[in-house]
């Protein structure tokens, strides 16, 4: 395959939304991608989760490995302070520094975890950045204002992660806010796609990335308008209005597919994916008023049932983890999206938890209490359907980072943290909530027309893409690549070539030399003789 | 090599600061009594970003939730640059290690 390979990311996207809007003429292009390429599920991380899960396909690691589990993370080991994740704490080399190391040229737009950008041979403009930091966690410098100056319609401000805004995503809104919501998005999204698109007419790179967050958040709040299986046998003209605007939305994302194929041309590849997929979700389990039922968790007493995180003095603890006794507390939960469940070990995160002699068999009867006694209060059956424990869900050198327990819902949903009167509440309308498998879908003169094929993971997309750009694969990329993709004749001729291992993730090597130890100092070393720069 | 005295650390997060000016609306002069919430009119997203900032320019990991979480448990008003500057000197002059 000679030509550029575009990874076209759509977050949260599924075929149960996008099958039926192709089918009804919403998405053209979408539909001629499925005819003209090949297809398939792609299986996500556990969680289902943005961070590990994108993270997972752009390095080719699991979270044990990378160290992405969460939006929060513990500050370290042994710390209880949890903090937002940046591009520091993911610990493997991302795909735009292996292609970077082979010569080549990335170029990375709005994939989470990515600010401060890494120093890669090209560009790389951060998603999840306030816009005042765009432009200073951008690479290169500059880029920002060149981008300003060639393309007319630049706006940071719009393109830029709203905070405030974001939280409607997760926590609901009301009706009529639904449609700002939805042209907010569509706003933001052309401008992503203007810069990329920019970019690759003007300045291409064999390798572009691109993620349209957008139709993650719609889902999370108007899957009810999304869904068929939702579409009500004599709809509304309220319904009717919204959902339009929801399908704009998808015109618009359609659009951008559209140009994009044109643009890489059919030499090159284009590639959609998924990190995870979406469903329906219609209750909330409140995962930490389970564990203070069953005596594993204690509140303090002034705390507010329902009560928000808070974010004071911009610190990103929780607001319930500050308001739990956490001398008698044994078991918490520390966020809504990982389903994560934390075990407090004396002597590891504080002076208390459970004596780590007992850590064992605690679990187990964790665990236990978990699948058998966390359940419908009216039916008895199962809330919990999965547990996970972290060997099983995280083995790696950053398993220390991760919780305990992951556990899966009976609908997929995220469970609350928040303190509640109740285990089990209906959710007022359905809200969706993430599914663990998301689409993979590929386009190009060597992929299979029409094909249809199992599902795969996350892990392979990142071997497949060095594969389609001629580069070699290093041994350390957990997956393998997609050859049932591409056509029999293609992969034939082209053996995909295991060689070399990854680096250390790239960092600024400028004005560090106090900081760095002896190890650190041979990793740089090793980065400049593989760069040749020294011998 | 960076210097890690208080003044050179003053100036260097002073430069940091100052790259956001272009998409900030902040003109006064900046110092160490200026908080950077009631006078910066930083968001909590963009005290993170900060943080995520002075890593990077430092290529050193620094226990930056803990700082503000404590500041919040002394329920302090706002972080000014003084402190911000007094953390950062503290933890670089521990070790070069990684923390």
């Amino acid at each position: 395959m000679a030509g550029r390979v575009v990874i076209f990311g759509l977050d949260g996207a599924t075929y149960s939304v996008l099958d039926d809007l192709a089918r009804r003429g919403v998405m053209p292009n979408f539909a001629r991608f499925v005819s003209e390429g090949a297809r398939g599920l792609l299986n996500s991380t556990i969680p289902p989760l943005t961070p590990p899960a994108w993270t997972t396909l752009v390095t080719g690691r699991s979270p044990g490995a990378h160290g992405i589990f969460n939006f929060l993370q513990f500050e370290s080991e042994d710390s209880p302070y949890l903090r937002i994740i940046s591009s520091r704490e993911i610990r493997c080399e991302t795909i735009w520094s292996m292609v970077s190391r082979a010569g080549r040229r990335a170029g990375s737009f709005n994939f989470v975890a990515h600010s401060p950008a890494p120093k890669i041979n090209g560009y790389v403009i951060p998603g999840w950045v306030p816009y005042r930091w765009v432009r200073a966690h951008s690479h290169p410098q500059g880029i920002i204002d060149r981008l300003k100056n060639e393309i007319g319609s630049f706006d940071l401000q719009t393109m830029a992660m709203n905070f405030q805004e974001e939280e409607k995503a997760v926590a609901g809104t009301q009706l009529h806010d639904y449609e700002p919501w939805i042209d907010l998005h569509i706003r933001r999204e052309q401008q992503w796609f203007n810069c990329m698109k920019h970019l690759l007419v003007n300045d291409p790179c064999d390798l572009t990335g691109i993620v349209f967050d957008g139709v993650d958040k719609l889902q999370h709040l108007v899957w009810q308008f999304l869904d068929p299986a939702y579409e009500p046998a004599n709809p509304s003209q309220d319904f009717l209005r919204t959902r339009e605007r929801c399908w704009d939305y998808f015109r618009k994302i359609d659009g951008f597919l559209g140009e994009t194929v044109q643009i890489v041309g059919d030499d090159g590849l284009v590639l959609i994916a998924s990190d995870h997929g979406f469903t329906g979700t219609s209750e909330i389990v409140y995962m930490n008023t389970w564990l203070e039922q069953q005596g594993y968790l204690t509140w303090k007493g002034d705390a507010a049932v329902e009560h928000q995180d808070s974010q004071e003095l911009g610190a990103a603890h929780p607001y319930h983890l500050t308001h739990l006794d956490m001398s008698r507390t044994r078991a918490y939960a520390t966020s809504a999206s990982s389903n994560g469940i934390h075990i407090p070990v004396k002597g590891i995160r504080g002076e208390h938890g459970i004596d780590p002699s007992d850590y064992e068999v605690f679990r187990d009867e964790l665990r236990y209490a978990l699948l058998n006694r966390c359940v419908d209060p009216a039916t008895g059956e199962q809330l919990v359907t999965k547990v996970w424990t972290r060997e099983e869900a995280f083995a790696g050198e950053m398993i220390n980072f991760a919780p305990d327990f992951t556990v899966a819902l009976r609908d997929h949903g995220f469970f609350s943290v928040l303190r509640s009167d109740t285990v089990l509440k209906p959710r007022s309308v359905v809200m969706g909530c993430h599914h663990p498998q998301g689409i993979i879908l590929a386009r190009g003169a060597d992929v299979r027309r029409g094909a249809q094929i199992d599902p795969v993971s996350l892990l392979d997309v990142a071997p497949t893409i060095l594969y389609a750009l001629g580069l070699p694969i290093p041994r350390e990329l957990e997956g393998r690549v997609l050859s049932e993709l591409f056509t029999r004749s293609y992969v034939r001729e082209a053996a995909p070539k295991l060689n070399g291992h990854t680096d250390h993730p790239v960092v600024n090597v400028e004005n560090t030399e106090p900081f760095i130890d002896a190890e650190g100092e041979a990793q740089v070393l090793m980065r400049l003789r593989a760069l040749g720069y020294i011998e | 090599m960076l210097p890690i005295d208080r003044n050179s650390v003053r100036s260097e997060l002073l430069k940091v600061i100052t790259t956001l000016r272009d998409d900030w609306d902040y003109s006064g002069e900046i110092t160490e009594q200026t908080g950077i919430f009631q006078d910066l009119g930083f968001e909590s997203i963009d005290a993170v970003a900060l943080g995520s900032a002075i890593e990077d320019h430092y290529n050193r990991s620094l226990p930056f939730a803990e700082f503000l979480m404590k500041a919040n448990e002394r329920n302090a008003k706002d972080v000014t640059i003084g402190e911000l500057v007094t953390f950062v000197v503290d933890h670089l002059s521990r070790t070069g290690k990684k923390p």
